[in-house]
């Protein structure tokens, strides 16, 4: 009879999951870094250019690093606390192999360009498809294990399992509704601000249930577990719980301050940002003060220093995050490296450090042995938070260094540095510190790697753990208030499907009714079929991750950039390319600022245009030739999705697109390019796109956008 | 543990037990200040009339605009001698340097012209080659040719130099030069 038995299994399968592909995650991570510091890191070549590296390192840190390792722990956690084997063997390998497969597909199309261009959401369709479905064999599995469940009531980290379990599918759906158009592309159903809304509820909230909830979870778990202590409020448990998944929520905006969107939803950010603090900490409290009378054992073991320096990391970027949603702190900090350097203190702090010490105290149980060396997982310790140190502080000093420089006015109101790129070579010497920091963490995995491994290997054989009698017996004895919640299951998801739904509806339906912020009156001009085709080049490249397309309404920004981006001028845009990083200048005006010749030269290699750029070159782009053919199909999803195309435009797309490209390409040739046959060169259909941009308004007057905001 | 900590009986989950702690006093506090602040705040931009982003933006905007100087960048080159400037090092210097971070990326690194034309020759197509002609050209490029404005990018008193930098360019003869535009101008 197996059901006597924990499947202990499933969670060695991911434990090793999380090894391999953290290793692969960090590596990503540490030549992008690299490749900032110095673009010869690009290699010219296409996949594994930034632009397709950066996404690869993310979706790899958090849904291949980051969800091996929550699995690991949700499987091995949940078993025990419900004193039950997982409800199905045969879904818990469906779920192991099928994530891994969705892995390895996003490692095989991210590098290949195929994707949405959404942060943490750029999956093409049929990979979302998958995930979908895998979360909810995941999520069958894990509801019907409670439902079998022998223990009378759930435990706290359990609480934390089932908010992640329904948030994560409620995220991904909304935000993935997207209409193919190809076998790997697709265009979203929303538009422009729609699509920025949609994206960043989903965005923020990836972070806060994927890697805050369900790591409150672990720890929740392995920390009494591993120091043998008591949790030190049960009060503050359900309090902290509730407020954190029903404030969460509602946070997104705070990702869009200063932008375009509609100031009542900023407001929102804001608030709501600020009210997540406490929530936050009452989960450091928890970790923290449940360690009290346990402090000598941070001395001596390694899985405990881990534990301590993760709730700490965690206690920090939960104060920053607050902090970051002010306004007026965000004007500085946002599309600067202080966001990259918030990010790393949660992704290596918090979430890697709780993956380690989770991991070190779990490998020698499941493998029924001791570690292989306790002082090498105390070395890792110390490299690795070097590491993340050298991180965190250069990052945060490059970006607050940037920011402060791109809005320095001098006393004659002028901007002090209106020449971009010395903003940008400012920080390189950071970027090489932080490349150091990285390198560093990695290092500090290989140990790990090596330890881990040595103790697999000097394992006889992976024990058989029978499970034990539940403590107490599931009777109808009555109870009241939240401890008769934790008996109910069913009764607890539904509440914490409403804690969270409140806030996504009351944010979403005016936001949906675009209508109401879109003026059709100043409405703007479509984008010509060769500019869509470039601006597929533009998504495929992830231009995005370097470049943003919004100005925002901060002076330095209308000085630098222009007049401040309406809601209009992005209504046809699917998806939206508003970005969150300014490696490079904001390009939502660049249309028209210089010849053709100029992009045609700067996309070749950037820095024989500008000699201290780190922008990679495309060369590619000049040998690629441009998609004409799809562009139909194109263009009548876009008419379908309610962008004005005449039927002319889309039955004749590929004529028009064509027309275009040679009357560019001739341009191109009178300026002085030195090469012919331009004209079906994906180079061509960039350089519509980038002249563009900021073009397309039909009102261009100064405020422009002043009606919306009386209309709020 | 402290001596005030209780145990909750039947709280106990594959060994893990739970203490009967109340919330930490400063914790409910500052959760309590923040939910006070979201109300005001909210209230001040929403309800009463805080201003809009709009509203704040154009504020900042005169603001920064009534600091900056009358004529700033003036064209008026009778006051300017330019067989000083060329004759002054320091001043070709920041001539030399403006040019390298502005004008390179299209006239070439000795102004033998790239995408810009050359600007080492007798050939003009938008003024005589001097001093106000090409402080013009500074001031306010040739936005629909392909060449950007540079009033508000570079320092005003930086421009006087650059232009008699790019004046002492005439006549150098680089390597590669690109074919004459415009008008000889003797
Ligand atoms: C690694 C970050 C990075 C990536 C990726 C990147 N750029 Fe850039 N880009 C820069 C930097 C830095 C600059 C400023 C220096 C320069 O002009 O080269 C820049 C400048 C530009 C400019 C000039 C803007 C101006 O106003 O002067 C354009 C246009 C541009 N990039 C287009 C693109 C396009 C198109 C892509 C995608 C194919 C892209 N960039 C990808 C970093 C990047
Ligand atoms: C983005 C490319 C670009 C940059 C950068 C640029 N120029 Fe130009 N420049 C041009 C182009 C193109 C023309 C020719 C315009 C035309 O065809 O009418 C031009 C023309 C000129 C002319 C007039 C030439 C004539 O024949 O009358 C002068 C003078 C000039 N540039 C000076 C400068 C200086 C000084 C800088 C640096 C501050 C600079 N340019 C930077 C593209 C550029």
């Amino acid at each position: 009879m197996p059901n006597l038995y924990y499947d202990d299994q499933v969670v060695r399968q991911f434990i090793k999951a999380t090894l391999l592909w953290g290793l692969i995650a960090f590596l990503a991570g540490l030549l992008a870094a690299l490749q900032l510091a110095n673009p010869l890191f690009n290699f010219e070549l296409p996949w594994l250019t930034f632009g397709r590296l950066r996404p690869l390192h993310t979706n790899a840190a958090i849904f291949a690093f980051a969800g091996n390792a929550i699995f690991a722990g949700i499987y091995h956690s949940t078993q025990r606390l419900c004193k039950s084997r997982m409800f199905s063997d045969k879904l818990s390998q469906i779920h192991f192999w099928g994530w891994q497969a969705i892995i390895v597909s996003a490692a095989i199309t991210l590098p290949l360009g195929f994707t949405q261009s959404k942060e943490y959401a750029e999956l093409e369709w049929p990979i979302d498809i998958a995930i979908a479905a895998i979360w909810v064999v995941f999520a069958i599995n894990f509801f019907m294990t409670l439902k079998i469940r022998k223990e009378k009531h759930m435990y706290v980290a359990i609480w934390f399992y089932i908010a992640t379990i329904i948030t994560v599918a409620v995220l991904h759906i909304a935000n993935s509704i997207e209409v193919p158009v190809a076998f790997f592309k697709s265009y979203p159903i929303y538009a422009g601000i729609q699509d920025a809304m949609v994206q960043w509820w989903y965005g923020h909230n990836a972070v806060a249930f994927f890697l805050t909830t369900p790591f409150l979870g672990l720890m929740y778990y392995y920390v009494p577990k591993a120091v043998n202590r008591p949790v030190y409020s049960y009060k503050l448990s359900i309090i902290h719980f509730w407020a954190l998944i029903f404030i969460y929520i509602w946070a997104g905006p705070h990702h869009l301050l200063n932008t375009a969107l509609p100031d009542w939803a900023q407001t929102l950010g804001v608030v709501f940002s600020v009210m997540l603090w406490a929530p936050s900490w009452g989960g450091m409290i928890n970790g923290l003060l449940t360690l009290r009378g346990a402090w000598h054992l941070l001395r001596t073991d390694p899985v405990i220093k881990f534990f301590v320096a993760a709730i700490t990391f965690y206690g920090m970027a939960t104060f920053e995050g607050p902090l970051l949603s002010i306004k007026s702190v965000n004007a500085l900090g946002h599309y600067t490296d202080w966001i990259i350097a918030h990010v790393h203190a949660g992704a290596l702090g918090w979430n890697g450090f709780l993956t380690f010490g989770m991991i070190y105290y779990l490998v020698p149980k499941l493998y029924n042995t001791e570690l292989h060396s306790k002082s090498l997982a105390t070395k890792h310790f110390w490299i690795a938070i070097t590491g993340i140190l050298l991180y965190y502080i250069s990052m945060l000093a490059a970006g607050i260094t940037q920011g402060m420089m791109w809005m320095d006015i001098d006393s004659s109101g002028r901007l002090t540095y209106p020449d971009f790129v010395e903003t940008v070579t400012r920080i390189v010497p950071l970027y090489w510190v932080r490349s150091l920091g990285g390198l560093l963490f990695i290092l500090g995995a290989l140990l790990m790697f090596y330890n881990l491994y040595k103790t697999m290997v000097g394992s006889k054989e992976c024990p058989n753990i029978k499970i034990p009698e539940p403590l107490e017996t599931r009777t109808t004895e009555k109870e009241t208030g939240h401890r008769k919640l934790e008996n109910a299951a069913l009764a607890f998801s539904i509440l914490a499907f409403i804690a969270i739904a409140v806030g996504t509806v009351i944010e979403f339906l005016p936001i949906l009714r675009v209508g109401a912020y879109v003026n059709s009156e100043k409405a703007v001009a479509p984008y010509s079929p060769l500019e869509l085709a470039g601006r597929d080049i533009y998504i495929r490249e992830g231009c995005y991750t370097c470049h943003s397309q919004m100005i925002r309404k901060l002076p330095s920004d209308v000085m630098r950039f222009g007049e401040p981006s309406t809601i209009n001028e992005s209504m046809y845009d699917r998806p939206y390319q508003w970005g969150s990083k300014r490696t490079g200048p904001d390009l939502a005006r660049v249309g028209g600022k210089y010849p053709h010749l100029w992009h045609f030269k700067h996309m070749y290699n950037p820095q024989d245009v500008i000699s201290m750029s780190i922008m990679p070159s495309y060369p590619w782009l000049f040998k690629n030739r441009t998609d004409f053919q799809s562009l139909r199909r194109k263009l009548s999803v876009m008419k379908m999705l309610g962008v004005p195309y005449s039927d002319d435009q889309v039955g004749n797309a590929d004529t028009f697109a064509e027309k275009e490209a040679k009357q560019i390409a001739k341009e191109l040739q009178e300026q002085g390019a030195d090469s012919d046959r331009l004209e079906d060169r994906e180079i061509v259909a960039l350089i519509a796109y980038l002249q563009a941009l900021g073009q397309k308004g039909i009102d261009q007057t100064p405020n422009a956008n002043e009606n919306e905001e009386d209309e709020k | 543990m402290s001596n005030d900590d209780k145990l909750i009986e039947g709280h106990e989950y594959d060994g893990i037990q739970e203490l009967d702690n109340p919330l930490p006093k400063w914790w409910l506090m500052t959760f309590y200040a923040t939910i006070v602040f979201a109300i005001g705040y909210f209230a001040y931009y929403q309800i009463f009339d805080g201003p809009t982003s709009q509203e704040e933006l154009n504020a900042d905007l005169a603001e920064i605009q009534s600091n900056q100087p009358e004529v700033s960048t003036s064209t008026d080159s009778s006051e300017i001698d330019v067989q000083a400037l060329l004759a002054n090092s320091d001043a070709m210097k920041i001539g030399e340097e403006a040019f390298g971070q502005f004008c390179i990326a299209c006239h070439g690194q000795k102004g033998e012209g790239t995408i810009g034309p050359n600007l080492t020759d007798k050939y003009w197509m938008h003024s005589k080659g001097d001093l106000t002609g090409i402080l013009v050209a500074i001031r306010d490029g040739f936005p629909q040719k392909g060449m950007p404005p540079w009033g508000q990018v570079i320092p005003p008193e930086k421009h006087a130099p650059l232009a008699a930098y790019v004046i002492s360019l005439k006549g150098t003869n680089p390597p590669n030069a690109k074919a004459p535009q415009g008008n000889p101008i003797e």
